[in-house]
């Protein structure tokens, strides 16, 4: 855990005040949270990189409507979400012919032996990509971005229900295409 | 089917509450099904977790434009001062006011015909006084100023640092990579 000298409500009071420096330390705050919750839900890099701007951009723009000024980041993942939303919106008829493809993503040619790391961070990414986009998203806010229910029902605006049950299945799935992983083990 | 006495995965996230949380700790001590559920829990999350957060390829920042800028007047207003100024400016306004309404009207003619040279005095007394007021105000705008531009000051140096920790994290790891590049079996390249 990092020692915040200026807390990130002094930076948001002074960004409202027309400082750009300030907002500048706030976004370093949060840039690696934000592009990685992108890239894991739209899978490009660049895409995920463009998208952190604007969901940084329109935060400025509209951090004088934010009520709640501890909740900055769920407010920050909401703006996230409906960033990558529309972008996955856009792009869904491309993603839905590429979605179809090779069947055992950790190859056949080395069965038996344990898997290295490598390997495992691929097949993950892989598992991942076969659950539906609400379950990976829950699954990214819960295991990769630490959220609670509360404020991951504020971010994906549903009710705390809907997330549990994407939560639980995407676990379900999950542990059932990993279950090769386990046996095999990693080097 | 889990015979624990709350959802064991609400219990595996810690969205329970503490009594809750206490009443499936004694359970699961006493029953192995709902610990062998736990340690699947367990073993998928760490699986996932193999995959590391990554660097963005750029750093996100902002630069000022000079229209959107706030000017001095505005600035000035936001700032601590604001408060200082308003009931200054208050406070002169009731003395007027207060001054206006309860002035004798019989005595104002008697000063106007027998005293010509008395306001001269009085008018050198009101902008000396205007004069200091004007300064006290100055000053403390200048502190409220200069606060401020320290606490930026201090913001940039811990964003400075936080640049320099990325950078070095970034250094240890390609130097990690590069001992292990020269560490592998040199007979497997081409």
């Amino acid at each position: 855990m990092i020692f915040r000298e200026v807390e990130d409500r002094d930076l948001i009071a002074k960004a409202r005040r027309g400082h750009v420096e300030a907002y500048n330390l706030l976004v370093s705050r949060w840039e690696k949270r934000i592009f990685n919750y992108l890239y894991r839900l739209v899978k490009d890099r660049e895409d995920a990189m463009d998208l952190s701007q604007d969901v940084f951009l329109k935060a400025h723009q509209n951090l004088g409507k934010l009520e709640d000024v501890a909740r900055f980041g769920p407010w920050l993942f909401r703006i996230a979400h409906n960033e990558a939303c529309s972008l996955l919106r856009r792009n869904r008829p491309e993603t839905d012919l590429e979605s179809h493809v090779e069947g055992d993503s950790w190859g056949g040619s080395a069965v038996g032996r344990r898997m290295l790391p490598v390997e495992v961070s691929l097949a993950v990414e892989r598992a991942l990509e076969l659950l539906s986009e609400d379950q990976r998203e829950a699954v990214v806010l819960k295991i990769y971005q630490g959220f609670k229910f509360e404020e991951m029902a504020d971010i994906l605006g549903c009710p705390v229900s809907t997330i549990k049950s994407r939560l639980y299945t995407a676990m379900e799935n999950l542990k059932t295409t990993l279950a090769p992983i386990h046996m095999r083990g990693v080097e | 089917m889990s015979c624990s006495p709350y959802d064991l995965r609400d219990y595996f996230f810690g969205e329970l509450a503490r009594d809750e949380q206490r009443s499936v700790d004694s359970h699961v001590k006493t029953c192995t099904a709902c610990r062998e559920e736990l340690d699947e829990l367990r073993l998928t999350q760490s699986t996932l977790l193999i995959v590391r957060d990554e660097e963005p390829p750029r750093r996100i920042a902002f630069v000022s434009d000079k229209i959107f800028e706030p000017n001095w007047w505005q600035r000035l207003w936001s700032s601590g001062a604001r408060l200082g100024f308003a009931s200054a400016a208050m406070l002169s306004a009731a003395i007027a006011l207060h001054a206006w309404v309860s002035r004798p009207a019989a005595a104002l003619a008697v000063q106007i015909a027998a005293a010509a040279p008395a306001p001269v005095i009085d008018v050198q007394r009101v902008i000396a006084a205007s004069e200091a007021r004007q300064k006290a105000e100055f000053e403390k705008a200048l502190a409220a100023e200069r606060q401020q531009w320290e606490l930026e000051h201090k913001a940039s140096l811990v964003r400075m640092q936080q640049y320099v920790e990325v950078l070095q994290k970034q250094m240890n790891v390609m130097l990690l990579t590069s001992a292990r590049n020269a560490a592998a079996p040199s007979g497997e390249a081409p």
